[in-house]
């Protein structure tokens, strides 16, 4: 009998089969392992500091913008030539949605400042912060397309930032460093997927790509 | 006849086909796919999966549109809302008739 839940989940998974996505979000993480860095080896007050800071808001649009164009480009020249193409249906934009996850991260935002503001020492705890909140992230990615290996990223990154809070590095450079290393985990794991991936699928001969002319 | 067996003859023959099936099955969850990622996932061969696709398009369950990518052929395959309705559909009742046997 034909399991169609499976079909379905399998075309969903498509989409990540390749590992590109890690590949490019390793890097963006990487970079912004990069820049937390200069922001604590720079002195704080400074000029380049503060220009630095105003760069903050500069590295996330461009970072995201960065993500799309290089999964759309690898895309375009290793995966569809060799497995086809697959445009995935665009969310609708859901206004309750969008407000709900507006007011959560405002949420969060909030609380870690006024938690910041109240006691200045849990700074120390912003590596493994950001490690649980990626895990979450992860973790909700990695149930709904069913992928092992974003269990495992899950898992990398709570225990990243956990260990690294706990070997007492410091805020920003604790930061920085969990940025580093869960890019860095990203980038094997999203290479160890490609890898895999061009071993199984090896690019069609040319003309076997079409359907016949009939259509 | 009883509810469950007019279930199953009420079943929607075009989809029910197991590579038709896996083809909307496939369709539904995506915006549009080509004609190579869909032999890839269903293992028909070019001949056997044009006619699959020339039944689901007589039927208006699919549209096919030839175009290009830079000077790349590409075949593009989408579930028309019919088509949508028609899976979903059958999908409810076959489940219903798993449910009642």
């Amino acid at each position: 009998m034909v399991d169609i839940k499976r079909i379905e989940k399998r075309t969903v998974q498509y989409f990540y089969e390749d590992g590109l996505n890690e590949i490019a979000l390793g890097l963006i993480f990487l970079l912004l392992g990069g820049y937390f860095f200069a922001q604590a080896a720079i002195p704080e007050g400074s000029p380049l500091n503060a220009m630095l800071s105003v760069l903050f808001v500069f590295v996330i649009i461009s970072s995201g913008f960065l993500v799309s164009r290089f999964i759309r480009y690898f895309k375009r020249r290793i995966t569809y030539p060799r497995t086809g193409y697959v445009a995935f249906k665009k969310k609708k934009p859901n206004p309750k949605r969008r407000a709900a996850v507006v007011i959560t991260s405002g949420l969060i935002g909030a609380s870690l400042a006024a938690l910041y503001t109240l006691s200045p020492a849990l700074k120390a705890l912003f590596p493994a912060l950001n490690g649980l909140l990626f895990a979450v992230a992860i973790f909700f990615i990695a149930n709904k397309v069913g992928l092992v290996r974003f269990h495992v990223l899950a898992a990398a990154s709570a225990a990243i930032g956990v260990v690294v809070t706990t070997s007492g590095v410091g805020d920003i450079k604790g930061v920085s460093l969990y940025y580093g290393l869960f890019g860095a985990a990203m980038v094997v794991s999203g290479l160890a997927a490609l890898i895999v991936y061009l071993r199984r699928s090896p690019r069609p001969e040319a003309g076997d790509t079409e359907g016949p002319d009939a259509h | 006849m009883p509810t469950d067996l007019r279930d199953l003859a009420g079943l929607d023959r075009l989809i029910h086909e197991p590579a038709r099936l896996v083809l909307t099955a496939i369709l539904s969850v995506v915006e549009s796919a080509d004609f190579l990622y869909l032999q890839r996932e269903t293992g028909l061969t070019k001949g056997n999966l044009s006619s699959h696709l020339a039944k689901l398009e007589e039927a208006r369950y699919i549209t096919i549109e030839k175009t290009y990518r830079g000077r790349v052929p590409l075949t593009l395959v989408r579930l028309t809302d019919a088509g949508a309705a028609a899976y979903k559909a059958y999908r409810t009742r076959f489940k219903k008739f798993l449910e009642q046997t």
